[in-house]
């Protein structure tokens, strides 16, 4: 088999290549239409006519000559398109769109941010990092080397609930059914609630208030082989601290790893303790 | 118009308009702009030259100039104004693109293109068959089915209410292996094999049937002479995980559509509301947690 470098996949036919497209501009999971226009010229003129939506947010054009490689990857740089996401390189970082209605806070500006300090970074083994707006992952957060998972802390205020039942009721209520309006107003089931802070939004009244918002941090999760869940690793308050805390773990995990070993199969092996940015307790 | 002779008709689905909202302006919920989730049906994982453009047109003409590519790699254009949506909708059909891939329904089929070269086989045309036969069917919640060419899992069948797994059956010839030769034994990704002795081994226990030795051997002493596919059930990701449990470890093409029907039907037969009195119902994974697999399985 042909040697696999960043982005380059070995094609299915010989002397051919498949390249896997990240967006480092606007973001990790965004493109603007006119990097989607270029995406089909390139695959019309250097490929096949074909491009494949991977699960991480890239974009695969299949079939491109090696030899016009360079000429493609340049043409993809000029609109901040870059070739990459594959072997043992830190992979496209995962993020929800801006505008799903459940984001807690967008999480766009820190992919981007992550994006643009780790892309294509080498380290000892594949390595995933997802942000999702919302508890409810759909980016994969709880199955990623690194998930980072926006939070909504909610609590009761002292205004009064005016029973508008719109956080219990379809379409806008509380998707796991956390909430029970009582006639004094709502009670919150701490055990059920995963704090996506959509109610605070639809509350008038502001009766289930937002004392702000902050990220949990999971490691560890893998899908593939050995699928594992990510486990809980800190909640921080603010992105810049996101920023830190993911650039720390990737460094650890950069000193401790054995060749090949993914973050999961390194907690397996050590515990989290060795992943602690050494000076802290 | 001749329906038929383009291959889709012009019904429009249900499913797919996710609500829309102004990016980072949460009060414009029910507002005048929608997001639209675009894929081909019958589901596609392959965009071709002429549908790229007409999403490019789309966002361009219609939205903000956005395009957000999904993690079950759907595209979706945002901030279509609503008096535009039947413009953006025709112009979509126009290259085989419909809205889909959201709601209470089977979501769109993840297929890896054929062109990956670890793929054990290709899966792109099965599970386009798999899409025409169940591809947004009403369900008690959203249930998403997964192909994954290999046991590598791009796809993440793991994660979802059905993942199709490729596998191979390798067998070994009757011949010895050269000296020196360890290529079967680099590339096995859980260490399985190797040569002792100058004979090939596999550790049939640890291996995952992925054929990737098969690839690497240069003396076809390790071959493949079969695939099938490993199927798995009751996946999810979402405030919780849960990983599908193995119901079949080398079913054929044609048990697959069997498979899939009837695990379809026992999750609408025995599935009951999250919480009594709520409307809203059980994923899969949930029915399958509160009953366990035999009794889900059972008549
Ligand atoms: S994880 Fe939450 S914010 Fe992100 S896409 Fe899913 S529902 Fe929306
Ligand atoms: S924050 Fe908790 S109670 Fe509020 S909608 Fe989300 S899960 Fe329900
Ligand atoms: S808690 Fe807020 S949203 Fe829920 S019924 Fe009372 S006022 Fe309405
Ligand atoms: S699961 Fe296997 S075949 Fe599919 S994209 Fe991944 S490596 Fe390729
Ligand atoms: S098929 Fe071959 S490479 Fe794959 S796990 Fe089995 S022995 Fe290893
Ligand atoms: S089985 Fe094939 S790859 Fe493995 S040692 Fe023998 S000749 Fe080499």
């Amino acid at each position: 088999m042909e040697m696999e470098t960043n982005g380059i996949l070995p094609g299915r036919t010989k002397g051919k290549a498949t390249l896997r497209v990240r967006s480092l501009a606007p973001y990790s999971a965004e493109f603007t239409s006119g990097q989607i226009g270029v995406i089909a010229d390139i695959a019309e003129q250097y490929g096949s006519g074909q491009a494949h939506v991977t699960a991480r947010q890239t974009i695969e054009i299949a079939d491109v000559e090696n030899s016009t490689i360079p000429e493609v990857a340049a043409l993809l740089n000029n609109i901040g398109l870059f070739v990459g996401s594959s072997g043992s390189f830190l992979r496209n970082v995962m993020a929800c769109s801006r505008w799903c209605l459940y984001n807690v806070r967008p999480v766009s500006d820190l992919a981007q941010k992550l994006n643009k300090l780790h892309a294509d970074r080498q380290l000892p083994g594949k390595t995933l990092i997802s942000l999702s707006g919302c508890s409810f992952s759909c980016t994969r957060s709880r199955t990623s080397d690194i998930g980072v998972i926006a939070r909504s802390n909610i609590a009761l205020t002292d205004h009064p609930c005016i029973h508008c039942t719109l956080c219990v009721r379809e379409p806008l209520g509380c998707q796991v059914e956390a909430i029970t309006l009582t006639e004094t107003g709502p009670e919150i089931d701490a055990q059920r609630c995963i704090h996506c802070g959509f109610c605070t939004t639809i509350c008038k009244p502001a009766t289930i208030g937002l004392n702000g918002t902050s990220f949990d941090i999971l490691i560890g999760g893998s899908g593939g082989i050995t699928p594992r869940a990510g486990v809980f690793w800190k909640n921080v308050p603010t992105e810049e601290a996101v920023v830190e805390e993911v650039d720390s773990l990737l460094t650890r995990y950069a000193a401790v790893a054995e060749h090949g070993e993914r973050i999961g199969a390194v907690l397996a092996r050590s515990g989290a303790g060795c992943l602690e940015e050494v000076g802290h307790g | 118009m001749d329906e038929k002779a383009v291959g889709f008709t012009l019904e429009m689905p249900k499913v797919g308009i996710i609500r829309g909202v102004k990016a980072k302006d949460i009060e414009m919920v029910g507002g005048k702009v929608v997001n639209l989730r675009t894929c081909a049906r019958p589901y596609e994982n392959i965009y071709t030259v002429t549908q790229l453009r007409a999403i490019q047109g789309v966002s361009k003409k219609y939205g903000s100039g956005k395009v957000h590519l999904s993690p079950r790699h759907n595209m979706e254009i945002p901030e279509i104004k609503n008096k535009h949506i039947d413009e953006a909708l025709r112009d979509l059909y126009v290259a085989g693109l419909f809205p889909g891939g959201a709601g209470t329904s089977v979501r769109n089929v993840f297929t890896c293109p054929d062109w990956c070269a670890r793929s054990v086989r290709p899966v792109q045309a099965i599970g386009k068959m798999v899409s025409t036969n169940f591809g947004d069917r009403d369900m008690p919640n959203k249930f998403t089915i997964s192909f994954a060419g290999c046991p590598n899992g791009c796809s993440r069948p793991h994660n979802t209410d059905v993942g199709i797994i490729a596998v191979a059956k390798v067998t070994i010839a009757d011949q010895g292996c050269p000296d020196g030769c360890r290529e079967c034994a680099k590339v096995c990704p859980v260490q399985a094999v190797g040569p002792t002795e100058g004979r090939v081994k596999i550790n049939r226990p640890a291996c995952i049937a992925c054929g990737r030795c098969v690839k690497a051997c240069p003396e076809k002493i390790l071959r493949s002479e079969e695939t099938g596919f490993k199927v798995l059930i009751g996946g999810k990701e979402g405030a919780t995980v849960a990983f599908g449990a193995v119901i079949a470890e080398f079913a054929k093409d044609f048990e697959l559509l069997e498979i899939i029907e009837s695990v379809l039907r026992k999750y609408e037969q025995k599935v009951t509301p999250r919480l009594a009195g709520r409307k809203k119902k059980e994923r899969m994974s949930e029915v399958i947690e509160r009953l366990g697999i035999a009794a889900f399985l059972a008549d």
